[in-house]
């Protein structure tokens, strides 16, 4: 199957892109700058800038949707794959070349730069199971690059395009300086060149000149005001030392407001984003392992009560198990029989009485909840309120914060005891939401749920090449899980994006790059 | 006096390592580990095995303490932090001088108001310039400096779309710009802990203007000027001096809440983003030079009580 797909690089239509103009953004610091020895977004919001990947995902005008992830070629201009699924050609752009920095001084990417960066992608990262499926990486000429997989793998390009995993690195620089952390080694052929990086202070990119994709980007740099305190962003966004006060130009609802009261000509638009947030369960131990128990913690959930409570009825109330803001592959819960929606939506304290009564707990039961307090503001509130609600329906709850590196170790990989509450990283494949959350053993499956018949779906919707195919699976997967209760999700709220109205063109995106997010962004500041 | 300061510097030798010994093993203690935070739950175990190895980690405890400390001690290398993988030192020498610059102008600000107002305050006991210096010192002791920081920030950013935070620029760079960047925070850490040293200072140079040889000094008919400053207020000084001292340790590891707000590339922040990452070299090689600096620095302090009182010998 042939995949080309035209570059739809047009100039937004309303007004006419100018050159010129540095963009401000405050920001924490990223733990390190080696896109393969950090799972940091920050790490690869960063360096996105600098650095391409073989294909990526639309964004500007390119893009239908913040969530749009369509595949659209990178440095590898058209690819192949095989018929049964798991042979992929990727053939390069010629005379893409990376920064003239030294050692690499400006050298055209090729082949073997491909198939380093992939290897020692899948030799170092933390996320190095995303391409578990690789067999054999294969340079057949200077410009071709085979990549051989055990298996189909339906979220394999996904994989490749996200900013978080495979970034092309040149192989100079690492047994230059070891690894990628040094300044001096983010050489890349993204559109943006990072001229210096003074720790704690700033780093400072600048337009690439020779960046092969023409006439783009239009700002002549962007600056990383380095800025740990959430306040000092939103002081700096607000006097207009940035233009974002973020790395994605994300406010919470109460940054966004309050900067809508104070800032009226500031650009806020509120966007659904990629989240979800889920009570999860021991469902391999009692009292969890009952179907009835986990039912009447959902139906105890009042979703309508509580984002009218804590997110001004903003918030997205079918959370799962695919989130809101996947809309290619969400199944609507009005699409769903109301008998089984009504766990994933529905609010019925009489009915979880009834069930928690048939299921041996008349009189109630109680159960801790584990967690960790220190997610953004709203999480601190999510906790109580959970435990609130399901208190209304005999289910005590007692909250058990923990610390963080205790939550991450143990709690957030399944170890813990009945039930606990957290946030999902938002992902960009939905097989992550799916087999990730659900495939038996995994630590990511934190509710511990082994089905047989949903495997056997998830193994199946993972391994559908045709997308038509594969979403016809996602929709089966989304009508068999919605009344199991392996997960009860909550409300989901968006996020603000905000920036001054001299900032155009700029398209929020949820693939983790800033570096395609601001190719097409520009200032109007006459 | 050289044999004092010899044995001091010798007993220095075992307070560094027990305060290396109990950093390293409360790193050890700490939930989880650094790779745990590392991958925050996206890795499978045969990933977090990989990275532990890199590392070092799948060594003996005893194996990875020698090589840390025998690098510090043989090779003077403060080891590489586990997240950056850039060498420690370097960083710390690099963010020092932000944090000793603040340090110097927070204990030149407090103390310079601190002794003004306890001075006026002491002299002129049970006036309205008495009571005004003590309401001033009570409301410094009060106001917590990080909330006195965030109003600091928060409210010309609202009401004049101004805000006193800069990227920092460093002082051999260009003075001026980084005085104005320094100042604000200095300020407000400094009006923050003038308040005790105020205190102390009215409570001290009282006790001294009741002693004998003052009164011998009223009678022979100085001016109060040369009674309160020069015979009263270095007397007075000694427990100021060792209140400033006990409070030093605090500057030198940095305002990690100042820096923070102020975006200031200091040690406190460094410190404490090692400490929620679990970088176990970062957090032990700071921990363990910031001890060096606060034993050296008790050292001058204990020395200077011989200044300040002629009578006090080593």
């Amino acid at each position: 199957m042939l995949l080309t797909i035209a570059l739809a690089a047009t100039a937004i239509s309303a007004q006419q892109p100018k050159r010129g103009g540095v963009f401000r953004i405050a920001e924490r610091e990223a733990p390190g700058l080696d896109p393969h020895l950090s799972i940091s977004f920050l790490t690869h919001s960063y360096v996105s800038l600098a650095y391409s990947q073989l294909v990526r995902f639309p964004n500007g005008p390119e893009q239908k949707s913040p969530t749009d992830f369509s595949i659209l070629p990178d440095v590898a201009e058209k690819w192949t794959v095989s018929k049964d699924g798991t042979v992929y050609t990727f053939h390069l752009r010629k005379g893409v070349r990376f920064h003239t920095k030294p050692p690499v001084n400006g050298r055209e990417l090729v082949a073997d730069d491909v198939k380093y960066s992939l290897e020692r992608f899948m030799a170092k990262s933390g996320f190095r199971e995303r391409l578990e499926p690789v067999q054999a990486i294969d340079v057949l000429d200077r410009s071709t690059v085979r990549v051989t997989l055990k298996e189909p793998y339906a979220p394999f390009l996904n994989h490749l395009a996200n900013p978080s995993f495979c970034a092309i690195l040149p192989r100079e620089a690492e047994t230059k300086f070891r690894d990628f952390n040094n300044a001096d080694a983010v050489i890349g052929t993204g559109p943006f060149v990072l001229k210096s990086y003074e720790k704690g202070v700033r780093v400072v990119f600048e337009r690439n000149p020779s960046y092969f994709v023409k006439g783009v980007p239009y700002l002549d740099g962007v600056v990383l005001e380095i800025t740990p305190d959430a306040v000092a962003r939103l002081a700096l966004l607000r006097s207009g030392k940035v233009e974002q006060a973020h790395i994605w130009g994300w406010l919470s609802p109460e940054e966004g407001k309050s900067l809508q009261k104070t800032n009226p000509e500031m650009v806020v638009t509120p966007t659904l984003v990629i989240g979800q947030g889920f009570i999860y369960m021991r469902t391999d131990q009692p009292p969890f392992n009952d179907v009835r128990v986990r039912r009447a913690v959902a139906l105890a959930i009042d979703r309508k009560g509580w984002n009218d409570a804590l997110l001004y009825g903003e918030g997205c109330l079918d959370a799962g198990p695919v989130p809101c803001a996947l809309k290619d592959w969400k199944l609507d819960a009005l699409k769903l029989e109301p008998a089984k929606a009504k766990y994933l939506v529905g609010h019925d304290p009489a009915e979880a009485k009834r069930l928690l009564a048939e299921a041996g707990y008349p009189n109630g039961l109680t159960i801790p909840m584990y967690h960790w307090p220190g997610y953004i503001p709203p999480w601190r509130s999510y906790y109580e309120l959970a435990a609130e609600n399901l208190g209304k329906v005999g289910i005590t709850v007692e909250l058990r914060p923990e610390e963080y590196g205790k939550y991450i170790s143990t709690t957030a990989l399944g170890k813990y005891d009945k039930a606990a509450m957290g946030p999902s990283t938002p992902f960009t494949d939905v097989d992550d939401f799916l087999y990730g959350r659900f495939y038996p053993e995994l630590s990511t499956n934190q509710s511990h749920v082994a089905d047989a018949e949903l495997s056997k779906m998830l193994v199946a919707q993972r391994r559908e090449m045709d997308p038509k195919k594969r979403k016809q699976i996602v929709d089966d997967i989304q009508r068999y899980l919605a009344d199991k209760a392996y997960y009860v999700y909550v409300p989901q709220w968006p996020q603000y994006i905000a920036h001054p109205p001299s900032v155009k063109g700029f398209k929020h995106h949820d693939g983790y790059g800033l570096g395609m997010r601001l190719l097409y962004t520009w200032l109007d500041r006459t | 006096m050289t044999r004092y300061v010899l044995r001091r510097v010798a007993l220095a030798i075992p307070t560094l390592f027990l305060v290396s010994v109990i950093v390293f093993a409360m790193m050890r203690f700490m939930p989880g580990d650094v790779v745990t935070r590392m991958v925050e739950g996206h890795a499978y175990a045969p990933t977090l095995a990989a990275l532990r190895h890199d590392l070092g980690l799948d060594r003996p405890v005893h194996v990875q303490y020698l090589d840390w400390i025998g690098g510090i001690v043989l090779r003077g290398d403060f080891g590489n932090s586990y997240w950056t993988r850039q060498p420690i030192l370097e960083e710390f020498v690099r963010r020092f001088p932000v944090t000793l610059e603040l340090a110097g102008l927070t204990i030149l600000i407090s103390v310079v108001m601190g002794i003004a107002i306890g001075i006026v305050s002491a002299v002129r006991q049970d006036t309205a310039s008495d009571y005004v210096g003590r309401v001033l010192a009570i409301l410094a002791l009060s106001v917590p400096y990080f909330g006195l920081a965030v109003l600091v920030v928060v409210l010309p950013s609202i009401y004049f779309k101004w805000t006193p935070v800069w990227t920092y620029v460093a002082f051999t760079a260009d003075p001026l710009a980084n005085l104005k960047i320094m100042i604000v925070p200095a300020l407000v850490f400094g009006v923050t802990r003038a308040g005790p040293i105020m205190r102390i200072m009215r409570s001290a140079l009282l006790d001294v203007l009741r002693q004998e040889y003052i009164r011998t000094a009223w009678s022979k008919g100085l001016s109060e000027r040369t009674i309160v400053l020069r015979h009263a207020l270095k007397n007075a000084l000694i427990p100021v001096v060792s209140l400033v001292g006990l409070q030093t340790p605090l500057y030198l590891g940095g305002s990690v809440i100042i820096e923070a707000i102020f975006r200031l590339p200091g040690v406190g922040l460094f410190f404490f983003e090692a400490l929620t990452r679990l970088d176990y070299p970062v957090v032990q090689s700071v921990n363990l030079i910031i001890a060096g600096m606060v034993v050296g620095l008790n050292l001058l302090i204990d020395l200077s009580y011989a200044y300040l009182d002629p009578r006090i010998r080593y």
